[in-house]
C-alpha cells in the first residue's frame, strides 16, 4: 500500500526517503571503482576537510610573503581575497534559507510539474 | 575557387543545410551532413578575407552586407561553429529530423547573424535565430514545453520587433544600416536596438525568457539553446555599445542576482540557467567598460563560456537522459555508475569557477582588471562577490548533488558514446585554452585572435589604460589571490555543511520575476475575459431595451399615427419652417 507523502515542516509535500538497501559496490562501473573508489571511505570528508584549510593556511602565508599591487586599495590587505569569498559564498548560501521559505512553491505552482522531455532514455 | 569559396558566409550554408536537414529521413545521412556541415562552414570562415565586404546583394536600394569578417566577429563565430559540430555530435543517439535541421540552422542563423555587415541581415537572422530554436523546446513534447515555447517565440519576436523599428530610424536618420557603434542614447534607434538586444542577452527584470525555457528544452535542445542566443546578443553589444557606461551597472547586477537563485533551486538544468545568467553580467560589464582590455575580456569569456557551459549542459543532458530527472533532490552518488561524465562535469564546474589551468581563469580576469583598472570599485567587489558564486551554484553545487552528496541508490548505464565524446572534446578544449603557452596550446591560442587595436604582435594587443602592455593573467598575485578566493570559498562549503547550514534541496517552484505575469498579469487578464464575458451580454441587452424604447418614443411622436401627425399639420409645418429660417438668418447675420 502506497505510504501518504510526507510534509516538512513547513507543511509542504517532500520525497521521502529511499528506505530499499542502497546497491552494493558490485553494481559500480569499473572506471568509477579505479578513478572514485576512496570516496565512499567514512574518513574522507575529514581528510578533505585536512587538505583544504591545510591549503588555505599555506595561501595565507603565501600572501604575506607577496607584494602586491592591486588596483583597488582594500585588495592589497593581506588576506583579502581570503575573507572575500568566504564572506561572499557564506552569505550566498546563508541567504538560501530565509529566501527558500520566501519563495519556494509547490512544484505544481504553475501547472507545469511535468518536464521530463521526450527525448530522455524511459521517456513517455 | 578559393576566392569564391572564401566569399559565401558559412552561418548562410549551416542555415540552408539546416533546413534541408529537415526532409531527410535517413537517420545516418542525416546526422552526418551535420556532423560535417560545421566542420566545412569552419574551413570557409579560416578562408575569408578579414575588414572587407565579402558578399553584397542591393535590396530595394538598400545594400545588405550579407558577409563581413573581422577579429571581433571571428572570434564568436568560431566559438559558435565549435559549438555547433559538438551539439551535433552530442545529438548522434538521436533520431528526429525537424529537431536535427533547426538546431543547425538555429547554428547557422547566429553564424551568420555574427558575421552580418549590416543592421538588416543582422535582422534577419536575429529573427531566424528566434524561429528555429523555438523547436528545440518544443519538440521536449511537455505541456510545460510547450507553454514555455509559446513564451519563448513571443520575446524573441519582440525583441525582432524592437530591433526593426531602431534599424527604421537609424536608416531614417543616415541613410545607411552599416554597423556603425552608437555613442548615445540621443542618437535615433539607439534606444530601441538597445532594448532589442537587451531583451535577447536576457537582462535581469526583463521577462526571465531564458530561466522559464531552456530547462524545459529537450536534453539536446538545451545544450543548444545554451550557445547562441545570448552570446549573440552578447557580440551585438559589444559592436553596437562598447562603452556605454549603464551596461557597466546592469552587468553588474546581472552577475550578482542569479547567485540567489542558484542557491535555492533545485532543477540543475534551471541552476545553470542561472549560472548563465551570471555570466553573461561578466560580459555586459566588460562591454561597458569598453577598453580594448574589457572588450577582449567579453570576447574571450565568451568564448570560453560557450565551451565550459555546453559542457555543464551536457553532462546534465546525460544524467537526465539516463536517469530522467535533473533535479537535485532525487539525484546523488552518480559517480558509481556515470563515472566519465563526472569527470567532465567536474571539468567544466573547474573551468567556469576560474581555478587556474582553466578556460575561465585566462578569460574572466581581463574584465576583472579592466573594472579595478578604470577605478569602478563597487563594481568590482559585486564581480568577484559573483565569482565566489559562481563556484557555489556551477562549481559545486552542480557536481557535488549530482555525482556524490547523498548517494540516491540509482543505478544507471554511462551516457552514450557519442555524448561522451562531445563533453571530452568540450572538456579538452576548457583544458587546453586554459594552460599557459606551451607548443601551440594555452591561452596564447586564444588571445591570439582577440581584437588587436594597436600595432603589435597579435598575443600582446591588449591594453590597460593608456599604458600598452601584453595582458599575462599567469602571474604570482594573480594565481593567489584567485585560489585564495576559490580555496575559501571551498572551505566555507565544507563548514557549512558539516554544521548543517546548508540548505537542504528540496522540490519546488522558485518565485522569480515572470510570476509578475505569470500569475497576477495573466489572473488579471483572465478577470478582464471573465467580466467582459459576463458584461458583455448585459451591456448588450440594455443598449437593446434603450434603442427598443427611443424607437418607441420617435415613433410615437413622428410617425403618421404619431402626435405631431394629429390635426394642425400644415400650420405647424409653416410654423417650423418659418423658426429654422430664422435662426438660420440670424446666424448669418452674426458670423
Amino acid at each position: 500500500m502506497n505510504q501518504p507523502p510526507e510534509r516538512d515542516s513547513s507543511g509542504r509535500f517532500v520525497k521521502p526517503e529511499v528506505e530499499t538497501p542502497l546497491p552494493g559496490d558490485e553494481t559500480m562501473h569499473p572506471m568509477s571503482r579505479l578513478l572514485f573508489g576512496w570516496v565512499s571511505s567514512p574518513r574522507v570528508p575529514i581528510l578533505i576537510l585536512i587538505v583544504v584549510v591545510t591549503t588555505c593556511i599555506g595561501l595565507l602565508l603565501l600572501d604575506f610573503g607577496l607584494e602586491r599591487h592591486e588596483k583597488v586599495e582594500m585588495a592589497n590587505a593581506n588576506g583579502f581575497y581570503a575573507l572575500w569569498g568566504f564572506a561572499a559564498f557564506g552569505l550566498a548560501v546563508l541567504s538560501g534559507w530565509p529566501l527558500g521559505r520566501l519563495l519556494r512553491r509547490d512544484e505544481d505552482y504553475y501547472g507545469e510539474a511535468d518536464t521530463k522531455p521526450d527525448d530522455v532514455e524511459h521517456g513517455s | 575557387m578559393i576566392g569564391v569559396l572564401g566569399q559565401i558566409n558559412p552561418g548562410l550554408l549551416l542555415v540552408l543545410v539546416g533546413f534541408a536537414g529537415c526532409l531527410i529521413p535517413a537517420q545516418r545521412v542525416r546526422q552526418a551532413i551535420m556532423v560535417a556541415a560545421p566542420v566545412v562552414a569552419l574551413l570557409l570562415l579560416t578562408l575569408a578575407e578579414r575588414g572587407t565586404d565579402l558578399s553584397v546583394v542591393s535590396v530595394l536600394s538598400i545594400d545588405m552586407i550579407l558577409y563581413r569578417v573581422d577579429s571581433l566577429s571571428f572570434i564568436f563565430a568560431l566559438a559558435f561553429l565549435i559549438a555547433s559540430f559538438l551539439n551535433a555530435i552530442y545529438a548522434l543517439h538521436t533520431d528526429d529530423r525537424l529537431h536535427d535541421g533547426m538546431a543547425l540552422a538555429y547554428a547557422g542563423a547566429a553564424v551568420a547573424a555574427t558575421l552580418a555587415g549590416d543592421l538588416m541581415t543582422l535582422f534577419i537572422f536575429w529573427e531566424i535565430t528566434a524561429v528555429s530554436s523555438v523547436f528545440l523546446i518544443l519538440r521536449a513534447g511537455t505541456k510545460a514545453a510547450y507553454q514555455a515555447a509559446m513564451r519563448y517565440l513571443g520575446v524573441q519576436i519582440f525583441s525582432g520587433v524592437l530591433l526593426l523599428d531602431g534599424l527604421a530610424y537609424v536608416y531614417k536618420s543616415t541613410g545607411s544600416l552599416t554597423l556603425e557603434a552608437f555613442t548615445s542614447f540621443d542618437q535615433p534607434g539607439a534606444k530601441f536596438v538597445f532594448a532589442a538586444f537587451a531583451i535577447k542577452a536576457a537582462f535581469p527584470f526583463l521577462l526571465k525568457w531564458l530561466q522559464d525555457s531552456y530547462p524545459k528544452a529537450t536534453v539536446v535542445g538545451a545544450v543548444v539553446l545554451s550557445a547562441f542566443t545570448t552570446k549573440l546578443a552578447i557580440y551585438a553589444f559589444a559592436r553596437m555599445f562598447p562603452g556605454f557606461e549603464l551596461l557597466i551597472w546592469i552587468g553588474a547586477v546581472m552577475t550578482v542576482f542569479p547567485v540567489f537563485f542558484a542557491v535555492i533551486e533545485n532543477d540543475l538544468r534551471k541552476v545553470l540557467s542561472y549560472s548563465l545568467n551570471n555570466q553573461l553580467g561578466f560580459m555586459i560589464c566588460a562591454i561597458g567598460i569598453g577598453t580594448p582590455l574589457a572588450i577582449n575580456g567579453a570576447a574571450a569569456h565568451a568564448f570560453a563560456h560557450i565551451i565550459y557551459k555546453g559542457l555543464l549542459f551536457m553532462s546534465m543532458g546525460a544524467v537526465l537522459y539516463r536517469v530522467g530527472t535533473a533535479k537535485a533532490s532525487e539525484l546523488g552518488g552518480l559517480y558509481k555508475s556515470m563515472p566519465w561524465t563526472t569527470i567532465f562535469c567536474i571539468i567544466g564546474a573547474v573551468s567556469i569557477s576560474a581555478f587556474p589551468l582553466f578556460s575561465g581563469f585566462v578569460a574572466k580576469s581581463m574584465t576583472m582588471s579592466a573594472v579595478a583598472y578604470e577605478g569602478y570599485v563597487i563594481v568590482w567587489a559585486m564581480l568577484l562577490f559573483a565569482s565566489a558564486g559562481v563556484l557555489e551554484h556551477s562549481g559545486i553545487k552542480i557536481p557535488y548533488f549530482t555525482f556524490f552528496g547523498h548517494d540516491s541508490g540509482i543505478r544507471v548505464k554511462e551516457a552514450p558514446f557519442n555524448m561522451l565524446l562531445a563533453m571530452g572534446i568540450a572538456a579538452f578544449i576548457c583544458i587546453a585554452i586554459g594552460l599557459p603557452t606551451i607548443g601551440g596550446f594555452g591561452y596564447g591560442w586564444l588571445y591570439s585572435m582577440l581584437q588587436c587595436t594597436v600595432t603589435a604582435p597579435a598575443d600582446v594587443c591588449l591594453m590597460s589604460g593608456d599604458e600598452i602592455k601584453p595582458y599575462k593573467p599567469y602571474t604570482a598575485d594573480h594565481i593567489l589571490t584567485q585560489m585564495q578566493l576559490l580555496m575559501f570559498a571551498l572551505l566555507a562549503f565544507i563548514l557549512l555543511k558539516r554544521f548543517g547550514l546548508y540548505p537542504p534541496e528540496r522540490p519546488g517552484t522558485i518565485l522569480d520575476t515572470d510570476w509578475l505575469y505569470r500569475k497576477p498579469g495573466y489572473n488579471m487578464v483572465k478577470w478582464a475575459g471573465n467580466v467582459w464575458g459576463k458584461a458583455g451580454p448585459a451591456m448588450t441587452a440594455t443598449f437593446a431595451d434603450l434603442g427598443a424604447r427611443a424607437f418607441e418614443k420617435i415613433e410615437t411622436t413622428f410617425s403618421p399615427r404619431g402626435a405631431l401627425a394629429r390635426g394642425a399639420l400644415t400650420i405647424s409645418m409653416a410654423m417650423w419652417s418659418a423658426v429654422l429660417l430664422g435662426i438660420v438668418m440670424l446666424v448669418v447675420l452674426l458670423a
